[in-house]
């Protein structure tokens, strides 16, 4: 009960809910790269591994030429490239997607910690200086505004650029020719064949797209939130991303709501110091929020009709 | 068809085992013996935190380094992956007959009350822990070297800063609040963080101590989350106890314009707000373990009250602790150079208290 | 070790023609994808260890005497690393098992490490609270008690996936967070926490451990104290779980619906099959599986409820497990064996060529992409199709799952 008051007292602080954005927006990019993803047909629960594969190589990049903008470059291409494995494997050798997201999860994992000690040796990798970290923006004049300007305007510019990259991904995905072929591939892609869409362009580049997001989140996390590399540092959240596409229902809005959820999750965690309840009792909750939700989802969680589905002409 | 088919793949099976266990006859490795002096083989285990850790682990590696550079000794590293993995680690070491085998962290305890046990002849040291019997009661083993550390009394001198500053006013945004993030609640973190509270709260009776955990010593991003919620909460200086997780509470620090405070090694270069550090040399520790090993040569003033001494001559010893009387532990002034002259007063002060055992700083958090 | 519903028609053919030489390619056949896969596997992780200036030769031989005691450099004891090796392969055994079983019904377990935990979980609390009963009643029971845990836990994820249509990888995934922080909570601060541990519970009583394969004494065995050797009877109560695996798949009713449904869960709804019990009935017997593994490591190895979850992998490398073991008990048994080496002799690896043993994670990888993929289409192997059938029209078979939930009540 006390517990409960301690954590609705947070509410009345902006902290927690700019908090809650940066956290959000740190789900949201890999869970954009999902949507667009599985929009297309393709099943992708590689968003893990290619966040921590743009967290390393932006970290890399960043040790080596002091370039903040280049080690985002890196880091997006880094991302994109695991996830162009993931297209070539699924796509062109029809792979089931599950396994091959599987293995780019476990392969990002083992590749990060055994090229770092391939470049580093055993010796630290280092932190990255302050200057060449993605920096927080604060919008003049709109940051002064009471309660809502600390919360909206004093943000990472990755958090930004979400926003923006957001609202640009449902207009192409619900507003436009792209958008209508996408979809129609991920729905039908042999009718689409037919109309002279190709099938394995868009799908090709759909994937890719989601390892381009992830790699930005990749080096959102490692030099914009954090400063340094650590061996399996995106800690699941490429999963969670996962979940909140799956609550959002395939949309880029409702998967943005869900990752607020789980940042907000996250941003109460951080009040550790001062809620009476164990951590890990506290950690727990946004699974079990997850469960309940899905649970509750009857009939309702449907995903494109054909993602997962390898298209081979003619087969139908 | 299908039975011969699983008779070929059994037979398989059998000739991929049975091929080495012919060879394993031929082959003999006895348990180590110590060599007087010269070249002697250390074998360092890391606990789950693996040689990254920008803490313990990488300090203690630090330590090996040197002993390779300066007394020429060879070494060699495990991490482990698992705490499955200890146990197997440790034996690798001890089998091949390595003179000394360091165990890295208190996770490693049991496993090393286990081992220590089977390889009687060798010599064994574990950093913040003694060798325990499965329900985890101390075993006390001529072999094995116990490295101890007083990280309250280092702890208390840091916190000494914080609670004399917090009194001047004399931090970024003075509101009696200062705060600690904990990598985990595990006896070496807590012996900081009882130390920190009950120094500042000695300089400082109104001071409120935040402690907040991250259950984590390598993710940066999620102490500087706990970092700025205790920002938020008033703290405007924060004693990191966590690692490289840890480090992201003192970037957090840097970038709310706050007070922060390093751990284990002098940390003022990793970010501008570091004022202080609090010093706990893991790598001296583990130099000096080895050199004992090597030599019979002890560090100064090592030994606590009441533990049975050291024998140069056969290398047996159950405990080294480190404290500030022997500069196991200490601080480092960083960002804040020179402190406010009240704050160096205090904090010499209690220092020297401490020396002489008029203070003695508690071990738990209250 | 294809299933036996589904013969390739290359195996007939070459039964036509029994000449020996086509005799020796059919029994070697259904091994050649994973030989291959694995093969590809080492080829690729090779490149990659010279492309970062590694020597590979040295980081496969200190692989080999890690895991089998070979081409060993530095006097490493070969008994103990085989040792060490069965360590490893015994619960590899049981979570390849689990999600095996899954996927024979087209269910995709990713979950094995979270039932894997409850199993532990359950087995401590039998293991300690029940500490006074005679081993030959308590240590049956904290296997068993295991085996419910994993089996409920799997079993959850089996009705969130038949009732609701949530798809069982995510509930699997989030399951299995709840498991890790579960598990920490309770040896953290929480109930299960020994006085004098920091994080771990008590060890179970003695009666409630499974035996070493040689016993805890100092005599010397294979130049060693034979202490050292950590190998346990787990590996017999693994052997068995495979028997059972077997049993089940060959020669049981449900064996042959768990297969109806993982090939065509349309077509195993016309023969009369519920499809949403078979899918509950096939999420317990994999989570049972995984539970057992938990119990079994629990009581033959850790013997105290320890915070290690988080860093271990049993349950996720079950995955390369059971694809490299084509789905079959033989083969799930070959595999764990092979990954088990793997897992020993990355230690081994990174003391002797100072090569991360997280290279054994891409070899691992590699493996999965090279069967996932088929690149090596010389030998055909069909993956399970993941609830749908690839050959089937898209929207039918969309509809058919969505509608498929709602035509079958109860």
């Amino acid at each position: 009960m006390n517990a409960l008051l301690i954590i609705l007292g947070l509410f009345k602080s902006p902290d927690v809910y700019h908090s809650t954005l940066t956290y959000g927006t740190l789900l949201l990019l890999p869970a954009l790269g999902g949507v667009i993803s599985e929009r297309s047909g393709v099943v992708n629960i590689a968003m893990e591994g290619m966040m921590l594969t743009g967290a390393f190589f932006a970290v890399v990049a960043d040790l080596a030429w002091h370039n903040v903008w280049l080690a985002v470059l890196v880091a997006i291409i880094a991302g994109g490239f695991m996830a162009l494995i993931h297209a070539v494997v699924s796509i062109r050798y029809h792979a089931d997607q599950i396994v091959s997201g599987v293995a780019i999860n476990i392969v990002a994992a083992g590749l990060t910690v055994f090229l770092l000690n391939q470049f580093y040796g055993v010796q630290e990798i280092g932190s990255v200086a302050p200057q060449f970290l993605i920096p927080n923006i604060k919008v003049p004049v709109l940051d002064a505004i009471p309660f809502i300007g600390p919360i909206f305007f004093e943000q990472n510019l990755v958090v930004y650029i979400a926003i923006i990259l957001l609202v640009a991904i449902n207009i192409i995905l619900f507003r436009t020719r792209l958008g209508l072929r996408l979809r129609a591939v991920g729905e039908h892609p042999s009718a689409a064949d037919t109309a002279g869409i190709n099938v394995y362009t868009l799908r090709y580049g759909a994937v890719i797209a989601s390892g381009l997001l992830s790699g930005l989140a990749g080096a959102f996390l490692s030099i914009g939130l954090s400063n340094t590399f650590v061996p399996n540092m995106t800690d699941g959240r490429g999963y969670i991303a996962l979940a909140a596409m799956i609550f959002g229902k395939w949309t880029p809005l409702g998967a943005f709501a869900a990752c607020l959820i789980f940042g907000l999750g996250q941003a109460i965690y951080d009040n550790t110091s001062i809620i009476p309840i164990s951590p890990y009792f506290l950690s727990m909750l946004p699974y079990i929020l997850t469960l309940v939700v899905l649970a509750g989802l009857v009939g309702r969680s449907i995903p494109p009709a054909a993602d997962g589905i390898p298209y081979e002409p003619g087969n139908e | 068809m299908r039975h011969l088919r699983f008779r070929f793949l059994a037979l398989g099976v059998v000739l991929m085992l049975a091929v080495p266990l012919v060879a394993a006859c031929g082959s003999t490795t006895g348990g180590g013996g110590t060599t007087t002096g010269k070249t002697i083989k250390v074998g360092l285990v890391t606990d789950t935190g693996g040689l990254n850790d920008k803490s313990f682990n990488h300090l203690a590696y630090t330590g090996l380094l040197k002993a390779e550079h300066d007394l020429g000794v060879r070494g060699d590293v495990l991490q482990s992956v698992t705490q499955t993995d200890y146990v197997p680690n440790l034996t690798h070491f001890a089998a091949q007959g390595y003179d000394l085998v360091i165990a890295v962290g208190f996770d490693m305890q049991v496993a090393l009350g286990q081992v220590s046990q089977t390889f009687p002849n060798t010599h064994f040291a574990i950093i913040d822990g003694s060798p325990t019997d499965a329900n985890f009661n101390p075993v006390p083993r001529a072999n094995v070297l116990s490295l101890f550390f007083r990280e309250q009394e280092a702890g208390a001198l840091v916190g000494t800063v914080a609670g004399v500053l917090e009194k001047d006013q004399k931090t970024p945004k003075p509101t009696g609040v200062i705060s600690a993030v904990g990598g985990q609640k595990i006896p070496p973190v807590d012996r900081y963080i009882a130390g920190y509270q009950w120094a500042a709260k000695m300089a400082d009776p109104s001071i409120k101590v935040l402690v907040g955990y991250s259950n984590d010593f390598t993710d940066p991003t999620k102490c500087s989350g706990i970092a700025n919620s205790q920002f938020g909460q008033g703290s405007d200086v924060v004693f990191q106890v966590a690692g490289g997780c840890g480090n992201g509470a003192l970037q957090a620090a840097g970038q709310k314009g706050v007070y922060s405070i390093g751990v284990d090694a002098d940390q003022g270069f990793v970010d501008k707000s570091v004022i202080v550090s609090a010093l706990k040399k893991v790598d001296v520790a583990t130099f000096d373990a080895i050199k004992f090993i090597q030599d019979g040569s002890l560090p100064p003033d090592y030994q606590a009250t009441g533990e049975a001494p050291c024998v140069a001559s056969t290398r047996s010893c159950t405990e080294f602790l480190f404290n500030l009387k022997n500069g196991g532990v200490g601080y480092a002034v960083d960002n804040l150079n020179p402190l406010p002259s009240d704050v160096q007063t205090a904090v010499t002060n209690l220092e020297n208290a401490i020396k002489a055992g008029q203070q003695t700083p508690p071990e738990t958090v209250s | 070790m294809a299933t036996p519903s589904a013969p390739t028609t290359e195996r007939t053919a070459s039964a036509d023609t029994p000449t020996p030489l086509s005799r020796v390619i059919a029994y070697l056949r259904p091994m050649g994808t994973p030989l291959g896969s694995v093969l590809f596997a080492f080829v690729v992780g090779a490149i990659v260890v010279v492309a970062t200036r590694g020597n590979a030769l040295l980081a496969y031989e200190s692989l080999a005497c890690g895991g089998f005691g070979i081409f060993c450099q530095n006097g490493e004891n070969t008994a103990l690393q085989l040792s060490n090796t069965l360590v490893f392969t015994t619960p590899l055994i049981l979570t390849g098992l689990a999600v095996a079983v899954a996927f024979r019904a087209g269910l995709f377990n990713i979950g094995a490490e979270g039932q894997l935990v409850m199993g532990a979980i359950a087995a401590a609390v039998v293991g300690i609270k029940l500490g006074t009963w005679p081993a030959l009643i308590l240590l049956p029971s904290v296997l068993i008690a295991g085996t419910l845990a994993g089996a409920a836990y799997g079993g959850l994820a089996g009705v969130l996936k038949a009732v609701t249509g949530a798809h069982e990888v995510v509930t699997t995934i989030m399951l299995n967070y709840v498991a890790l922080w579960a598990s920490r909570y309770l040896i953290i601060g929480g109930p299960l926490q020994a006085p004098g541990a920091f994080n771990a519970s008590p060890p179970v009583a003695a009666g409630a451990q499974l035996p070493r394969l040689v016993p805890l004494n100092n005599n010397l065995l294979f130049g060693l104290p034979q202490s050292v050797f950590t190998a346990y009877t787990g590996i017999f109560v693994s052997l068995f779980g495979a028997a059972i695996y077997f049993f089940i798949m060959r020669r049981t009713a449900l064996g042959y619906e768990i297969t109806a449904v993982g090939q065509s869960q349309r077509a195993a709804r016309y023969a009369g099959i519920s499809v949403r019990r078979t899918i509950v009935v096939t999420m317990l017997i994999s989570g049972a599986f995984a539970g057992l593994a938990g119990a079994v490591v629990l009581s033959g190895l850790s013997h105290s409820l320890v915070d290690t979850y988080f860093q271990d992998t049993t349950g996720f490398d079950a995955i390369a497990v059971s694809l490299l073991g084509q789905n079959t008990a033989i083969g799930v048994v070959l595999a764990a064996i092979l990954f088990g080496a793997l897992h020993a002799g990355g230690q081994v690896m990174e003391a002797d060529a100072q090569i991360s043993h997280n290279l054994v994670f891409v070899l691992e990888a590699l493996v999965l992409f090279s069967l996932a993929a088929n690149f090596l289409r010389t030998f055909k192997f069909r993956l399970p199709a993941f609830g749908r059938s690839p050959t089937q029209p898209a929207e039918l078979e969309a509809q058919d799952v969505v509608v498929g939930a709602a035509d079958e009540p109860g």
